[in-house]
């Protein structure tokens, strides 16, 4: 019962097209990550050439190249801020739908009218998303393996495949949270604009105002994936930064640095403690999900406005 | 008679707004990270506002004639509370103009109110008007606790010269918003389902105000190492320049990307009134317009043709709405 769930609402998103244009969006963003990588290494190498020429002529001496000490993956860095912003919002968006449609079209209240219990179908609606949001990763992954293959000229090495998976296996993680907090509001709001707009608030949050509070990084910060480490010596950010554990978008990026090799090196102890809060996260949101649908009334339509 | 139609529509729009509860969330997530954002940076400022009256008052007391003037910018603690204006507020402006569609669909005011001696156009100005109060009350909110949190928590208030900078900075911010609130108007009322239009609205948003924006920093050569790349290439500005200019192609296409962003000209202007970037701070107000009229003018011109375009839809709008339908 819960594969005929799963398999039901991801003929249903296929059907709306909605299906391809999640994958489309996953797709592009890795693309316009990997064509950004490309078009600035480019351009450094040139930049960093001509600073030599100029450095030559006053007879100083030539500074080492600073992106020959960054690793080949650390040029898909881009792909990470894009899951935060726009991976996130497809993420809520998602969530939003897989509940919407049986919300608002009367779908529900036919289900429920079969032998089908309320958890066998939050569990089918949890792995349609799962399923959609995987498949995503899996052709990011193919079009992020043929990026570093073009830009280097040379096909990534096993260990760098290696890493690449396990960051869209995080992103997946990360991006599963997104789409329980885009069920979660729907179902807590009953309302389609109320869910959809306090989901974008939680975004909002999670995205922005967090990180602000807990290591002082400007909105703007939030957008560049190459940001100088915030001082912490203000005794505001000395209470505040006992809560960075808790900055799910902050430990999601970190651990990504870490795995793309793009951050300073950390102990497999340290890593598993940033990965934990996302866990944490994923699994509250499952169960507050699991307890909304039980006591949902589907035979309520919502009108959607 | 006409004017008396508009205010009660405005005053309408305002109100109904104002009951909205996820406006209201939306609204105090705003001022709380706006106040938030302030208040770190008046923080640290008043440590350096301090600094500096004990160096001032030491070279007093040794007779120092010339005593170098402060180098602090307090405007520039808001930099933060602007960037929150582009991003949340932006997306609290599509709202706004998303609830107000929805609002009429789900009520079914306008077959009533085209019954009454009111025009279309009084009807489109109206609601214009009571959601550019209600535009300007929210920016009213985040400046006035803004620049009250430098004084109080960074003791350093903000002169008259660079009050009216910030007043011009405020001003911008709500033609800015209203960009947004008119996108939201028209991409719901050009949906059937204004929650669609919705959605049309915020990827529209995403673009505009967080991709184009952070796709022009990614391609700066500087930003690609902590620090910057010409620094710990031990280049200073003007050998940047020397250097850049044999990459004008690029530089010009980076920037060419920037100004599609409606958000980043509002950055620029906005940066510049409230001191963010040092290069703004020697000049005065004239020097400063000089210097970002055409961010201003991109600013100033986008609402025209979006506000244009939701008149339009509005008088085509069907006397009887078919309903809200998901």
């Amino acid at each position: 019962m819960i594969g005929t769930v799963a398999v039901h609402q991801i003929r249903a998103l296929r059907r709306q097209r909605i299906l391809a244009e999640l994958v489309g969006s996953f797709v592009g963003i890795t693309v316009l990550a990997g064509v950004l990588g490309w078009a600035s290494h480019r351009t450094i190498i040139g930049v960093y050439e001509e600073s030599m020429r100029l450095l030559a002529t006053r007879n100083l001496a030539a500074p080492p190249n600073p992106f020959l000490l960054k690793p080949k993956l650390s040029q898909l860095s881009n792909v990470v801020i894009y899951i935060t912003l726009i991976g996130a919002l497809v993420a809520l968006l998602l969530g939003h739908l897989t509940v919407a449609e049986d919300d608002s079209t009367g779908i529900g209240r036919i289900i429920f009218s079969r032998a089908i219990r309320r958890g066998q179908y939050t569990l089918g609606k949890i792995v349609a998303s799962g399923g959609v949001l995987a498949g995503s990763m899996a052709a990011s992954f193919v079009v992020s393996v043929i990026a570093l293959w073009i830009v280097n000229s040379s096909v990534p090495a096993t260990r760098d495949l290696g890493r690449l998976g396990l960051f869209f296996g995080l992103s997946w993680l990360y991006l599963m949270v997104f789409t329980m907090v885009g069920m979660v509001t729907l179902l807590a709001t009953g309302r389609r604009s109320f869910g959809l707009l306090s989901a974008m608030g939680v975004w909002l949050i999670v995205t922005f105002a967090i990180p602000q509070f807990t290591s002082g990084l400007r909105p703007s910060q939030s957008l560049n994936p190459i940001v100088d480490p915030v001082s912490t010596s203000q005794a505001f950010f000395r209470l505040t930064r006992r809560a960075r554990p808790l900055s799910v978008a902050e430990q999601y990026k970190q651990l990504s640095a870490q795995i793309l090799h793009t951050g300073a090196p950390e102990s497999s102890s340290a890593a598993i403690g940033r990965l934990t809060p996302i866990l944490v996260a994923l699994g509250l949101l499952v169960v507050i999900t699991f307890a909304q649908v039980a006591r949902h009334d589907f035979s309520r339509s919502d009108s959607g406005e | 008679m006409s004017s008396n139609h508009v205010f009660t529509l405005a005053a309408h729009e305002y109100r109904a707004a104002f009951r909205s509860r996820i406006l209201g969330l939306l609204l105090a997530i705003l001022i709380a990270v706006t106040v938030g954002s302030v208040y770190i940076a008046s923080v640290a400022h008043r440590s350096q506002v301090a600094d500096y009256a004990t160096y001032r008052t030491a070279a007093l007391a040794s007779g120092l004639q010339r005593i170098a003037p402060s180098p602090l910018a307090p405007m520039s603690l808001l930099r933060g509370a602007f960037e929150y204006i582009q991003i949340v507020g932006s997306v609290i402006a599509i709202t706004l103009g998303f609830l107000s569609v929805s609002r009429e669909r789900a009520s079914r005011t306008l077959p009533l109110l085209r019954s009454r001696p009111v025009t279309t156009g009084q009807l489109a100005t109206g609601t214009l008007v009571g959601a550019v109060a209600l535009l300007a009350t929210l920016v009213a909110a985040t400046a006035v606790s803004g620049v009250v949190c430098i004084g109080v928590i960074g003791n350093d208030w903000v002169s008259p010269g660079e009050l009216l900078q910030l007043s011009l900075a405020y001003l911008l911010s709500v033609v800015y918003l209203t960009v947004f609130y008119a996108l939201g108007v028209f991409a719901s009322s050009k949906a059937k389902a204004a929650t669609n239009g919705l959605l049309i609205a915020l990827c529209i948003w995403l673009v505009i105000v967080l991709v184009i924006p952070q796709i022009g920093d990614t391609l700066d050569s500087d930003n690609q190492v902590p620090g910057g790349l010409f620094k710990a290439l031990g280049l200073n500005r003007a050998d940047e320049t020397t250097v850049l200019s044999h990459f004008s192609l690029f530089e010009t296409l980076r920037t060419r990307i920037e100004y599609v962003s409606v958000a980043q000209h509002y950055q620029r202007f906005v940066f510049a009134m409230a001191d963010v970037k040092e290069r703004y701070r020697p000049f005065g107000l004239g020097g400063l317009l000089a210097r970002v009229w055409t961010d201003l003018s991109w600013v100033l011109f986008w609402p025209i043709p979006l506000i244009a375009a939701s008149r339009r839809v509005l008088r085509n709008e069907p006397s009887i709405t078919q309903g809200a339908s998901s």
